[in-house]
């Protein structure tokens, strides 16, 4: 395991990494400027997703509990703050963090019974979740509008600001989603982080360290149900309206494909994971209505075999490769291989990142 | 009277079908650990193909025929271009191209035949039959004799047949299978192609009773994986006995008890994964390395 | 021509490169062995020869490229792996794991040498339906052997044969593998920690260290050698 890198090249590539982050956020902040009300939408929905991203990466990358369940919260997230807003007049900036802490419960509550369940069947749960996710909804349908949905006013913008209502709501989830990010970080980077890898790679020495695995993993699951119901509540608030078609098995599956795509352990990688799906199946049902989920489908599989870190991995590798960096000796590849945030992902480790779908792994 | 048995029949039917697509799901779990997400889509994309030959004109019979011979040549392919590339690699990647194959072939299949349903025929048709004095559908003793049937060939291949042998020895040790010289990559293509195979048999079993669209196995999929839990997913009897469980129990609560309506049915199979799981992990007939809890 | 020729084998895993440079030839109809301290490759050039590692350089095999060879086609050209551990089907019974020792074979005499090799090893006749994984150690490195056997291999190669074995068993071990060696005309290739005991069984020897043949001769001249003598031999 690594620390932060020291010395020069340290220095340069937390000078890089803070130049690229100003960027971001340049890029970031112009976007609402720069498209039509449309497209702007669709960009809020993305950061409001890698939100929820985040949190599952959390879960699954970090932790290694796989779940195939996350658009269940992120459902919940989305009517808690829809049911406060419509049927009791909650300011929806309020609703935030009680969506959060809504699903906080619901995470630990779930969590609890999935401490007795490993790989293949914490999935076939977490899948069981997902799909039941807009039958349950229908069954409550006196606090939930049933299959006639929600509407939820939008948020206007205050006339001090003068924006436009989109750009204003874009802002709004940016500065939310950048309040998630920023907790996620300090998370990963504690010693609530350090635990999470040490279960995640080896339960056996994590217990002889002290660390009290189902405390671990049921708060792994909390804080991750958690992101998901603030992204749902964020998610929500441009469409200005929830049904249980807007919450398919689809989505559940969406979240796992964005981890994967940006990057399993990584924060960065919720942001292109989170773009990944809002935007690949717009632009291939661009191509053809029909063709687009072949398109989503065959891109998932394409990224599977030539991106398997997901993008954030990529640049780690590039960024590795560069001209001023000596030739790696083996130790420093494997220090590089460390996660962008300084912890190390232990590199190919088939059998326990995730832990395992058992039997499964070394073939 | 009569209708108990008649209501048991066909719920023995129904688990016969949720244990022949369980049966494709558990063949492919135990002979290389990965479940495959996609099996429902590729037995309905089998079945559409069924369909399409059908349309074309060819007898009930030869499209049933032309359909399996096809399935077999469409998993073998799947297993050597899509699946063996990331066999072996990380648990996570490998269920997200299960994932990714389910998305695929489901779109796919609605590319090419569109989103709206149509009918399929039944190789049974609509008669009864009095089996000791009570009328039973010959559609449902056909498909529970189908399932015995294919359970009782399987049995023979893998326990009697040089390729059984190979498939076992497989899934027990691949590198000393290697060493012995099974063709290990081989052996894997066959597995896929004949789980395709038992998947297109459901799916041409399952349609006539419902629409055949591009969503009708999607349900069905989390039945058999509810009778694979419950029959322990390495075992392909427990997949079989388990479907029927699930089937016969389900049709006689739907029946006799009103409290659960048309909507909360799909959690039933989900309580019973989350029953399974809670209390006897490896299910009825698995073995104990399945769980680990 | 010997029966295998390797030279400039270099082999390894991943990033690391176990074998640098290893040269040596086996002669057909002998039992040849490797010796060398642990981590030299040993178990490493036999993967190599195998096909279960990465490798480069030349390997021939009566007269058959080795080099870009599968293991399962080493196996059908007649080269027995019996692995370190032995790697036995645990649970398919004794005669599945002869049956499958087999495999490449099309003839119809499988079951008759199924026959042959449970009445040359009675201790594996007894338990012939038994479950594999439920034999001794030293069962299971018979049954190792036959399953070898079964294929009906012109080369064997074992990895350790030796390995958890009680001593007694050990002897016994190498004196039926020297009978068969010799009744049957098979060249065995053996890998052993054990330089004193195979010394004494095998008619050549090469020594690896560090990822080369260093010496390479008869039993005698090897058992000879002071070098030897005082790192293996505990002399």
């Amino acid at each position: 395991m690594t620390g932060p890198p020291r010395g020069t090249a340290a220095r340069t590539e937390q000078r890089l990494r803070a130049v690229g982050l100003v960027a971001l956020a340049a890029v970031a902040l112009a976007i609402p400027f720069f498209f039509g009300s449309f497209r702007v939408g669709q960009f809020t929905q993305a950061i409001a997703l890698a939100v929820a991203v985040l949190g599952l990466n959390l879960l699954v990358g970090y932790s290694g509990q796989i779940s195939l369940g996350h658009g269940a919260f992120f459902a919940l997230g989305s009517y808690v703050s829809a049911i406060l807003i419509v049927r009791a007049d909650v300011p929806y900036l309020l609703t935030l963090p009680i969506a959060g802490a809504a699903c906080f419960a619901a995470g630990l509550l779930f969590g609890l019974p999935a401490l007795r369940l490993r790989g293949l069947y914490l999935a076939l749960v977490t899948l069981g979740l997902a799909i039941a996710t807009p039958q349950l909804i229908k069954r409550f349908d006196g606090l939930t509008g049933g299959t006639q949905g929600l509407s939820v006013p939008r948020p206007a913008a205050p006339a001090w600001s003068g924006l436009a209502d989109d750009q204003f709501l874009y802002l709004l989830t940016l500065a939310g989603a950048v309040v998630m990010f920023a907790l996620a970080v300090g998370l990963v980077r504690g010693s609530v982080g350090r635990a999470l890898i040490v279960v995640r790679d080896n339960e056996i020495a994590a217990k002889t360290m002290g660390v009290n695995l189902a405390t671990v993993k049921t708060r792994a699951f909390a804080v991750s149900s958690m992101y998901a119901g603030v992204g749902g509540a964020l998610y929500m608030l441009p469409i200005g309206f929830v049904a249980p078609e807007s919450f398919p098995l689809a989505l559940s599956f969406g979240f796992l494909a964005a981890i994967v795509v940006g990057g399993l352990a990584t924060i960065g990688g919720a942001v292109f994971g989170a773009l990944f799906i809002e935007f690949v199946p717009v632009y291939a049902s661009d191509v053809d209505e029909a063709l687009a989920g072949v398109i989503y489908g065959t891109v998932l599989i394409a990224f599977m075999y030539a991106l398997p870190d997901g993008v954030m991995g990529l640049a780690r590798r590039l960024w590795a490769r560069r001209p001023a960096a000596a030739p790696p000796s083996r130790e420093q590849d494997a220090a590089e291989d460390g996660d962008a945030d300084g912890l190390s992902r232990g590199g190919a480790r088939s059998e326990d990142v995730v832990q395992g779908i058992p039997g499964g792994s070394s073939r | 009277m009569e209708r108990v048995v008649q209501v048991i029949v066909d719920g023995w039917a129904t688990g016969s079908l949720y244990g022949a697509l369980a049966l494709a799901v558990v063949l492919i779990y135990r002979s290389t650990g990965i479940v495959n997400f996609a099996q429902g889509e590729m037995a309905m994309f089998s079945t559409f193909g069924a369909w399409a030959l059908l349309e074309a004109g060819l007898p009930l019979a030869l499209a049933l025929l032309g359909t399996l011979v096809l399935s077999f040549l469409g998993g073998m392919l799947i297993e050597r271009v899509i699946v063996r590339p990331v066999e072996g690699g990380e648990v996570l990647t490998v269920v997200i191209v299960t994932l990714g194959l389910f998305i695929l072939i489901n779109s796919g299949a609605g590319w090419i035949w569109g989103f709206g349903n149509r009918s399929f025929p039944s190789v049974f048709g609509d008669g009864t039959l009095a089996v000791a004095g009570v009328s039973v559908a010959v559609e449902s003793l056909g498909i529970v004799a189908v399932l015995i049937a294919i359970v009782a060939l399987l049995f023979v291949v893998s326990q009697r047949t040089r390729l059984g042998l190979a498939m076992r020895a497989v899934a027990m040790n691949p590198d000393s299978s290697r060493l012995v010289g099974i063709s290990v990559g081989r052996t894997l293509m066959v597995g896929w192609g004949i789980a395709a195979v038992v998947g297109a048999v459901a799916g041409a079993l399952i349609a006539p009773r419902l629409f055949l669209d591009v969503n009708f196995m999607g349900g069905v999929l989390i039945y058999s994986f509810a009778a694979a839990t419950l029959g322990g997913f390495d075992s392909p009897l427990g997949a079989v006995i388990g479907g029927w469980i699930i089937g016969i129990a389900e049709n006689l609560a739907g029946t006799y008890v009103d409290f659960i309506g048309a909507d909360l049915k799909i959690l039933v199979p989900l309580g019973v994964i989350l029953v399974v799981l809670l209390f006897r992990p490896t299910g009825l007939f698995g073995s104990a390395g399945v769980a680990r809890a | 021509m010997s029966l295998l020729e390797v030279q400039d084998l270099e082999a390894g895993y991943g990033p690391v490169t176990v074998l640098r440079d290893v040269s040596f030839a086996v002669e057909e109809g002998r039992i040849e062995t490797i010796l060398g301290p642990n981590g030299a490759g040993k178990t490493t050039t036999l993967r190599a020869l195998s096909g279960m590692v990465r490798r480069r350089g030349r390997m021939v095999f009566d007269g058959h490229d080795l080099t870009r060879a599968p293991p399962d086609r080493v196996a059908r050209l007649g080269i027995a792996h019996v692995p370190e551990g032995r790697g036995t089907f645990t649970e398919f019974t004794v005669e599945e794991n002869l049956r499958v020792g087999a495999y490449p074979r099309r003839d119809r005499q499988v079951g008759a040498d199924v026959t042959r090799w449970l009445r040359r090893f009675p201790a594996l006749a007894e338990r012939r339906r038994q479950r594999a994984g439920s034999l001794s150690g030293g069962e299971q490195q018979m049954l190792a052997v036959a399953r070898a056997l079964m294929l009906r291999p012109r080369l064997i190669l074992l990895d350790e044969p030796s390995l958890g074995l009680a001593p007694l068993v050990t002897r016994e071990l190498f004196s039926i593998l020297e009978g068969i060696a010799r009744d049957e005309g098979v060249t065995l290739l053996v890998v052993e920690q054990n330089a004193n005991l195979v010394l004494r069984f095998a008619d050549h020897a090469h020594v690896l260290e560090a990822g080369r043949v260093v010496l390479s001769g008869t039993a005698a001249e090897i058992g000879a050698d002071d070098g030897i003598r005082r790192s293996y031999l505990g002399d």
